[in-house]
């Protein structure tokens, strides 16, 4: 195996929470108040389902082939040259996904922050800053996760907490105004997120304590469902039927906050921290990245594949969209439905070849292994 | 062409090293005949003034000698114990027979009560570069090392590292055998062990290595044994040279090894399942495995009630940060964020910052290389000195540096707060770590602002993950995460909570105490009384 690491059920859960949410936070509200208006906060709880599909998914995908990630398994399952062009389709899915992501985040910092820096030094330096996370295997950014993910979880609640005194109860009605429809339609888009939780696949190998897998990642789900949802909520509570309006409307609320003519403009420490959970949102789509590479091309060891593959996302990054405009358009018209049929349907779709495969070629094997 | 003749130069001589140590040190057994013994003594000590070969005779008639070497043996009784009543040994009660002669020598003459056999040359040497005398006595194919060794050596003191409010006061000192009997006083159980084993081709620099069997993990001693058997140099003089040669990652700023001087340290760290390596001649102990959390805990955090304790832990960990990041927070929000300051304090800034031609930057770095060579200085001055070099520090950062329009006062206020939160870090060596990370974070803060100092912050804590020290990841018990062992993290728990011992590379013995160890006067009696009565 290429890699050497073990981490645990946990590890995995807490690593792939960030993962989600990180751009989750920043856009989701925005671009599902645009469909379902007051009820948008009911939307990630529908779009979750996709994401506990997702990871029934991988997981069964792995009792089958416990030691393989995706793009092994696929090519195990379709044949050599089919199971490699899927495999190929993967790989490019993660780079452009993960360009996306970057550039979100460059258009993100540059847009707000740092108004006067190039975008391509804001990308670049997290790439790098990324890559050497990579270079050090499943275990440190398991690590790394572990270091993080509180600090955003904290970040999350004391802001929502800080919140409270702006927020506005009344914004949320009427609940269910026009029936259950305008939630659903809103949950479109983020499921594009939950889908996401098909990088599990390429952890599920790692684990120490396999068993324990299924739960770890439903959990993730969940924690992830009512993040998005208490976000929903309080973004609503405080901006009202204009958050569509937004382009962030979360860091929008975050301007809000001000405590005792002292603590306000806290905007740039959210956003530093916030940098945190994108970092291994990028690094962990990276590592999958990396690592499939390594595996497609049978490879001995990822390490070298790491900067040559940072040089690509920073070009995809830079392909990805013209600008802002143009990416935001694509994130809320097309791209759940792109993002679902590559993470969601095409592993279901290996899923459903795998479980026909091994009833039909060889059902002793499957008995010997019973 | 030329690369390759110096790779062969460099084999050769590498070689011819290896050749000269064996020489040195060669098997070969005395001999009976006593002057042979000393002629090739005499040759080996040839030029070493330092050697003394006192020849005599046992009772006027048997021919003996004493070879030690001076300063390293006690002068006194080696007169009293050997030599007076060897040499006044009268004819009358000499036996014959000279193996009865021997043992009667030993057992009723030398008053010595350390008194060890040598067969070999090489141990031979081993006992007098130690300080024990070896005695020689003609027609005996062994000599007799006399355990008198004694030379100077400082006493115990406080160590001045380390100095606590509440604690033992006492310190190692550079003598092995000293350090040695101040474990053995804590720790009395025979369960705790001392491997000897010697470093340093020349300096044969005896090192030891310690620990509670039943508590450190087999695998940890064996791996600690391994890494300082791997080690092949001229010598050790500290027992950083060991550290240097046995840590796991050599590159990164942070120390993987725990030093400390004091004994109390050493031994709550051996009753935690650790291992420590002595070193003769230098009271800093080395200690294996440790994380990140150790450097920032003092022992006093030990001695001191838990909750004190615990605010203790966490203002230095606020401390910690401070000394990272705020002269880059200070660079960064003035560059970059000047909206995150309430209004009147930027204003007092801007005006304090009229005067001053560099942006925030460049004034944040000089003063903070003024005050690291001020911090410098201090250090290695003599006292007389450091006197005048705290006025003059006084002068250059303060008010005369914001006079002459080097730097702003709140700058002042900036560095001066980043010198004192350093000073808060208990492990020096971590507090040097810290040191070196605030200039490239100053820098990262100059370019990139609040986001520069945050992928700074994740590169510093990607390294920190990768780091391991001997097999422990450098940031357990946080990630991977051991709730479990928060207890000592986050807070510091009372003593009646520390029920396990932090866990390491194995998991036997995690129990550390008995549980229900709460204090509760109220119940104290109906135990003991329930107890007796088996209900």
């Amino acid at each position: 195996m290429i890699e050497k690491g073990k981490i645990s059920a946990i590890q995995m859960g807490i690593m792939i929470y960030p993962t989600i949410i990180a751009t989750g936070i920043l856009l989701v509200p925005a671009i599902t108040t645009r469909h379902a208006k007051q009820d948008m906060w009911l939307s990630p709880l529908w779009a979750s389902f996709i994401g506990f599909l997702t990871v029934y998914i991988a997981v069964q995908l792995n009792y089958l082939y416990p030691k393989k990630t995706l793009i092994e398994y696929s090519e195990e399952i379709l044949g050599k040259f089919l199971g490699k062009a899927v495999g190929l389709v993967f790989l490019f899915y993660f780079l452009q996904a993960n360009g996306i992501i970057i550039r979100e985040y460059g258009e993100f910092v540059v847009g707000n922050f740092l108004t006067n820096t190039p975008l391509v030094v804001v990308m670049g330096s997290m790439i790098l800053v990324c890559s050497f996370a990579v270079r050090s295997g499943v275990e440190v950014i398991a690590r790394l996760a572990e270091m993080i993910m509180p600090v955003v979880v904290i970040l999350i609640f004391v802001n929502i907490i800080l919140l409270i005194p702006d927020m506005e109860v009344a914004n949320m009605f009427p609940i269910m105004e026009k029936g259950i429809m305008p939630s659903l339609k809103g949950a479109v888009i983020p499921v594009g997120w939950f889908t996401e939780f098909i990088l599990i696949a390429f952890l599920l190998p790692y684990l120490a304590d396999r068993n324990n897998g299924k739960k770890w990642g439903m959990i993730s789900v969940t924690a992830v469902m009512l993040t998005l949802s208490f976000i929903n909520i309080a973004v609503l509570f405080v901006l009202g039927g204009v958050t569509d309006r937004f382009v962030y409307p979360a860091i929008s609320a975050v301007r809000y906050i001000s405590i005792a003519d002292f603590l306000e403009h806290i905007e740039a420490i959210v956003m530093a921290l916030w940098v945190a959970a994108v970092f291994l949102k990028v690094t962990v789509f990276y590592y999958a990245l990396v690592l499939g590479t390594a595996q497609w091309l049978n490879l001995s060891d990822y390490r070298p594949v790491v900067f040559p593959m940072g040089f690509l996302l920073l070009l995809f990054a830079v392909w990805s969209a013209p600008n802002l405009m143009e990416l935001t358009h694509f994130l809320g018209t097309s791209s759940p439905f792109f993002r679902m049929s590559i993470q969601t349907a095409l592993p279901l779709l290996l899923l459903l070849i795998a479980k026909w495969r091994k009833r039909t070629n060889n059902p002793n094997q499957v008995k010997c292994q019973g | 062409m030329f690369f390759f003749k110096e790779n062969k130069k460099k084999k050769q001589i590498v070689k011819n090293r290896q050749d000269q140590n064996q020489n040195q040190y060669q098997q070969n057994f005395l001999s009976t005949d006593l002057n042979q013994n000393l002629q090739e003594l005499q040759n080996i000590y040839q030029n070493c003034i330092d050697v003394v070969f006192r020849e005599f005779k046992i009772g006027g008639k048997t021919k003996a000698a004493l070879i030690y070497i001076d300063g390293l043996s006690n002068i006194e009784e080696i007169d009293a114990s050997v030599l007076t009543p060897l040499m006044k040994e009268s004819d009358a009660k000499e036996n014959t027979d000279q193996l009865i002669h021997v043992n009667y020598i030993l057992e009723q003459k030398l008053t010595v009560s350390k008194i060890k056999r040598v067969q070999t040359m090489t141990e031979c040497i081993e006992h007098i570069s130690g300080g024990n005398p070896v005695l020689f006595i003609d027609q005996q194919s062994e000599g007799f090392a006399l355990g008198l060794s004694n030379w100077e050596k400082r006493s115990i003191e406080e160590p001045v590292g380390e100095s606590v409010i509440r604690g033992p006061r006492e310190g190692f000192t550079e003598s092995l055998g000293t350090n040695l009997s101040l474990l053995r006083r804590k720790v009395r159980s025979p369960q705790l062990k001392m491997k000897s084993m010697k470093i340093g081709e020349y300096t044969q620099t005896e090192v030891v290595i310690s620990y509670i069997e039943g508590i450190a993990d087999q695998t940890l001693i064996q791996e600690v044994e391994t890494r300082l058997n791997r080690i092949k140099i001229d010598g050790i003089l500290e027992t950083n040279y060991i550290e240097e040669l046995i840590e796991d990652n050599p590159y990164s700023p942070f120390p993987q090894i725990l030093d400390t001087e004091r004994p109390d340290v050493v031994v709550a760290n051996l009753l935690e399942g650790r291992v420590a390596i002595l070193q003769d001649g230098t009271p800093f102990v080395l200690i294996v495995p440790i994380s990140f959390y150790s450097l920032l805990q003092s022992p006093e955090d030990y001695y001191q009630r838990s909750l004190a304790s615990t605010v203790v832990r966490w203002m230095r960990y606020i401390f910690l940060l401070i000394s990272l990041l705020l002269p880059s927070l200070y660079v960064a929000i003035l560059t970059f964020h000047q909206e995150m300051i309430p209004t009147t304090l930027l204003i007092n800034i801007a005006v304090s910052r009229e005067m001053i031609p560099f942006p925030a930057l460049v004034e944040v770095l000089i003063m903070e290389i003024v005050f690291e060579a001020l911090r410098e200085a201090g250090l290695r001055l003599p006292k007389q000195a450091g006197a005048a070099v705290s006025i003059v520090g006084a002068l250059v950062i303060g008010q005369a540096a914001i006079q002459a329009g080097l730097a702003s006062s709140p700058l002042i206020m900036v560095v001066a707060l980043t010198g004192i939160a350093s000073f808060t870090i208990p492990r020096y060596t971590a507090g040097i770590a810290l040191r070196i990370l605030r200039f490239p974070m100053v820098l990262l803060a100059g370019t990139l602002g609040l986001l520069g100092i945050m992928l700074g912050l994740l590169m510093i804590v990607t390294h920190m993950a990768t780091l391991r020290s001997f097999g422990v990841p450098y940031l357990s018990p946080m990630a991977p995460m051991q709730g479990r062992e928060m207890k000592d993290v986050l807070i510091r728990a009372p003593w009646w909570k520390l029920n396990t011992r932090p866990r390491l590379t194995g998991t036997d013995n995690i129990q550390r105490q008995g549980p229900n160890q709460k204090p509760n006067p109220d119940h104290g009696d109906d135990k003991t009384s329930k107890g007796k009565g088996g209900s």
